[in-house]
Order: structure tokens, then C-alpha cells, then sequence
């Protein structure tokens, strides 16, 4: 009796390893962090923003010689300094996972959530 | 006996962790086979001077090369900035006849400036030229200039032949119809998804957006709305309405003394409309309306875009104003989830 006992224990609790392990990496993921950087529709650049441990900058060249360098923070990303003559994608701040895309028109530059986020678009 | 009867429950047991495992994942309820909904496919570009994207469950390619193809074709005929356009002809030589489209839409215009009481005003152009918002060049005009361009800034002096489609502008007048083209567009895309069996789909023209139907589940589309100084508003739950935001926070310059100037000038002043609003969102069944509104509330200010409201009650809105308050029409507020940071007073408009 007792042994049977045991393996049931046993069994179970294997059981319940194996579907925690299948809840664990099959879930929808939660809140989005992953973003593109995508110039003229060709991706530059993926980065988890949730994984990122200290501030970095990189350059963004448009064909035209145009720049935009781009900051990148834990949770957050943002256009910090560009040569287009409007700036509107300098004004946009910091993106995080639910505020619409960074868009620099001139330099046919997007920095926008990727994957699964709660909302369908944004009006700004 | 009682070695199969533990089978019996251990079999049963993983049966159980089996089917939570599958429901933890997603996957459809057991034994039941559900059709597979159509598949979101979507498109994107930069065309009339603004990010696009579009998408509809069961879009083809064919469709979003179509749509992409009308957009382009509008804009070559609408833009004040080609040489060429429909509307740079008519702002050139004073008067021509247009496409029956170019018509119709400057038509609808014109009925949208006498409704708003010329608060939109397409005879605005030159003034904002002026200010540098067209090329870029940004500075401030002297107030003898600005007072000069106004002469020409009413759009009751454009006449119209319906019979030949001729448009004729005052001398020195010149016109732009860049806030409502998008409002419009959203419209032609609306009829072009619906004729092609697309009847969920969404539209974000540069913030300018239209949602149709529901996604495959039946829920709402959650469109976002813009904080003017950064950030998310909140979220509303929509379908089968357009949804347009004007705001003074996306285009403006600074001068040497720091002084703000932004791109929605105020056809009665020459200058950046200044009425205590940050962003004016439109939401309404008929996109161009939308547009339209949405930069002639924020020309009238707050109290004036109330009384508009009051008068009209056919669309609904949210105001951010300058002074820290979020102010949401009844029905929009029904529809309106506040983000968590949002940091405005929020309140309902009394009917």
C-alpha cells in the first residue's frame, strides 16, 4: 500500500513538472517589450527593450546622407537627435510598448512595437 | 484489482494535466475543430507626407496594392507640394477644371468650412507657407505680412461650376485640402475593403483612423490615443468609426526667445491657433467630418468646441487642454479606458 502510494506521488508530481514546464513556454507572452528599427520597410534592427541593462546610442544613415541616432534604455527607446528639418521624431520622446511608432518621414524611418501588444494602433 | 484501478487514476490524471496544459496554450477545446478565422494581413507606406498602415482580416495582396495604388494616385492629385497636382494647377493659374473626385472632395470641404463657421478655412495656405510649415524653413513673419496673406484667407471667395467642374480662386487666393485628405482617405479605403468581402479591417493614416467591424473573436478594436506631452491618454473600444487626433505637439518649431509655434494656424489671426487646447480627438462615422473637426475644434478652443458639440451632438470627442483636463463628450467617455499615468483631471461635457 504504501509503495503504491509512493509512485502515485511520484507520478503525479512528474506529471505536474511536465504540464507546468508545457504552461511555462507554450503561454502567451505578456506585455510586449520587443521593438524594430525598420527603414524603408527593411528591419535595421530587433531589441528587447526588457533585456536591455544600461544606455546605449547607434547611428541611423538614410540613403541621402540623413541621420538619426537612436537611444536605447532599459524599457524604453527613442529618436535622441536627428538632421531631418522638422524633428517630429525627436518630439515624440521615448517609446515604450504602447505609445505609437517613432516616425522620422524624411529619413523613411519607423521604431514601432513588435509582436503582441493590447492595443490594435494609435492616434496621435 | 487495485493495481489497475491505480492505473486507472494515474491515466486519468495526466488525461486532466493534458487537457490544462492544452487549454494553457491556447490550443482549441478538445475534440472540437473551429474554423480557422481569416488571417490579419496588412500593408504599409509613407505617402501623403505620413506613416500608413493598413490591415483587414482576409486581406489579399491584390486589395492592399489596390488601396496603396489609390492612395498614391490621390496624392498625386491633391498635393500642394507636386508641381503637377490637380490642386497646385488650380493655386497656380487661379482656375481650372478638376477630376470628379478632386470636386467632390473640395466640395465636401467647402460645406465642412461653412459648418465649422470658417474656423477651417482651405484658403489658409498661403499663411501657413508663410510660417514655413510647407518647406520646412520654419520663422516668424512680420505682422504686416501676416496681415497682408489674410486679405487673401476666405473660402467663400472660391467659385464653382458643378455643371464643368471648374474651380476659380480670388486673385492671389491658393488652397490646400491636407486637413481633410486623410479623413477622406479613410473613407475611400473603407468602400474599396468593403466591395472587396473585407469587412474587419483598420486604418491608420499618421493618426488619422478608421476601424471596421471586429476581430475574429468579436472584440472591439482598441485603438490608443496619444498623450500630447507624451505618452498614452488611455485606450477606447471602437468598431465602424473613424477616429481622428489634431494636435499642436507633433509640428512646431521654437524661436531664439523659446516661444512655441505650431502648424494649425488660425484663419482669423494669421497665427498658431491658441484656444487652451493641446489635442483634439474626433471620433465620427465619416472620416473626412473627422479630420475636419478635429482642426477646427482645436481652432475654436475649448469653450468653443463644447458649444460646437452642443449644437451638433453627431460625433463625440476627447479634449486635452492646456491646463491639465481631459474632457470626454458622454459617449466617449462610455468607450474610454484612462491609462494608468494619465495625469488629467478627467470630466464629462454636460449636454
Amino acid at each position: 500500500m504504501i509503495k503504491t502510494r509512493t509512485w502515485i506521488i511520484i507520478l503525479a508530481a512528474a506529471a505536474l513538472i511536465a504540464a507546468a514546464g508545457t504552461f511555462f513556454t507554450l503561454r502567451p507572452r505578456g506585455e510586449a517589450k520587443l521593438v524594430e528599427v525598420v527603414q524603408d520597410g527593411t528591419v535595421l534592427r530587433e531589441i528587447d527593450l526588457s533585456s536591455v541593462t544600461r544606455e546605449y546610442s547607434f547611428e541611423v544613415v538614410w540613403t541621402d546622407g540623413g541621420t538619426n541616432v537612436v537611444t536605447v534604455r532599459p524599457g524604453a527607446i527613442c529618436v535622441s537627435a536627428a538632421d531631418c528639418p522638422d524633428k517630429v521624431c525627436v518630439h515624440h520622446g521615448w517609446l515604450t510598448d504602447q505609445s505609437a511608432p517613432i516616425v522620422c518621414l524624411p529619413h523613411r524611418l519607423v521604431i514601432r512595437a513588435k509582436g503582441d501588444t493590447s492595443l490594435d494602433t494609435v492616434s496621435q | 484489482m487495485r493495481y489497475r484501478t491505480l492505473l486507472k487514476k494515474i491515466a486519468s490524471l495526466f488525461l486532466l494535466l493534458l487537457l490544462l496544459a492544452g487549454c494553457a496554450s491556447g490550443a482549441s477545446p478538445a475534440g472540437g475543430v473551429s474554423p480557422s478565422p481569416a488571417e490579419l494581413r496588412g500593408t504599409e507606406l509613407f505617402a501623403m507626407d505620413t506613416y500608413m498602415e493598413l490591415k483587414g482580416y482576409g486581406a489579399s495582396d491584390a486589395l492592399l496594392e489596390a488601396a496603396a495604388d489609390r492612395i498614391r494616385a490621390l496624392e498625386d492629385a491633391l498635393s500642394t507640394t507636386r508641381e503637377e497636382s490637380e490642386i497646385s494647377r488650380l493655386n497656380r493659374d487661379g482656375e481650372t477644371n478638376v477630376s470628379e473626385e478632386t470636386y467632390r472632395i473640395l466640395t465636401r470641404s467647402l460645406e465642412l468650412c461653412r459648418e465649422t463657421g470658417g474656423a477651417l478655412d482651405i484658403t489658409v495656405y498661403p499663411v501657413v507657407r508663410a510660417w514655413g510649415f510647407t518647406t520646412q524653413s520654419y520663422r516668424v513673419p512680420e505682422r504686416g505680412e501676416i496681415a497682408a496673406l489674410l486679405e487673401t484667407v476666405d473660402y467663400r471667395g472660391i467659385a464653382r461650376d458643378d455643371s464643368t467642374r471648374a474651380v476659380s480662386l480670388p486673385e492671389s487666393a491658393e488652397i490646400d485640402l491636407g486637413a481633410v485628405t486623410k479623413g477622406y482617405v479613410v473613407d475611400v479605403l473603407r468602400s474599396l475593403f468593403e466591395e472587396a468581402g473585407v469587412h474587419d479591417a483598420l486604418f491608420n493614416l499618421g493618426g488619422n483612423v478608421l476601424t471596421m467591424g471586429t476581430k475574429p473573436d468579436g472584440s472591439l478594436w482598441h485603438v490608443g490615443i496619444q498623450d500630447p506631452q507624451g505618452g498614452l491618454l488611455g485606450t477606447v473600444e471602437i468598431t465602424d468609426k473613424a477616429l481622428i487626433t489634431s494636435g499642436g505637439y507633433e509640428r512646431y518649431f521654437e524661436d531664439e526667445d523659446g516661444n512655441v509655434y505650431w502648424h494649425i494656424m488660425d484663419p482669423q489671426t494669421g497665427y498658431p491657433a491658441d484656444g487652451g487646447l493641446l489635442s483634439v480627438t474626433v471620433m465620427g462615422d465619416e472620416g473626412i467630418r473627422c479630420d475636419a473637426l478635429s482642426t477646427a475644434l482645436f481652432i475654436m478652443g475649448t469653450e468653443g468646441a463644447e458649444a460646437f458639440w452642443r449644437n451638433h451632438k453627431d460625433f463625440d470627442m476627447l479634449l486635452v487642454t492646456s491646463d491639465g483636463r481631459l474632457l470626454l463628450t458622454p459617449d466617449a467617455a462610455a468607450v474610454f479606458t484612462p491609462d494608468e499615468a494619465c495625469p488629467y483631471e478627467t470630466a464629462v461635457i454636460e449636454p
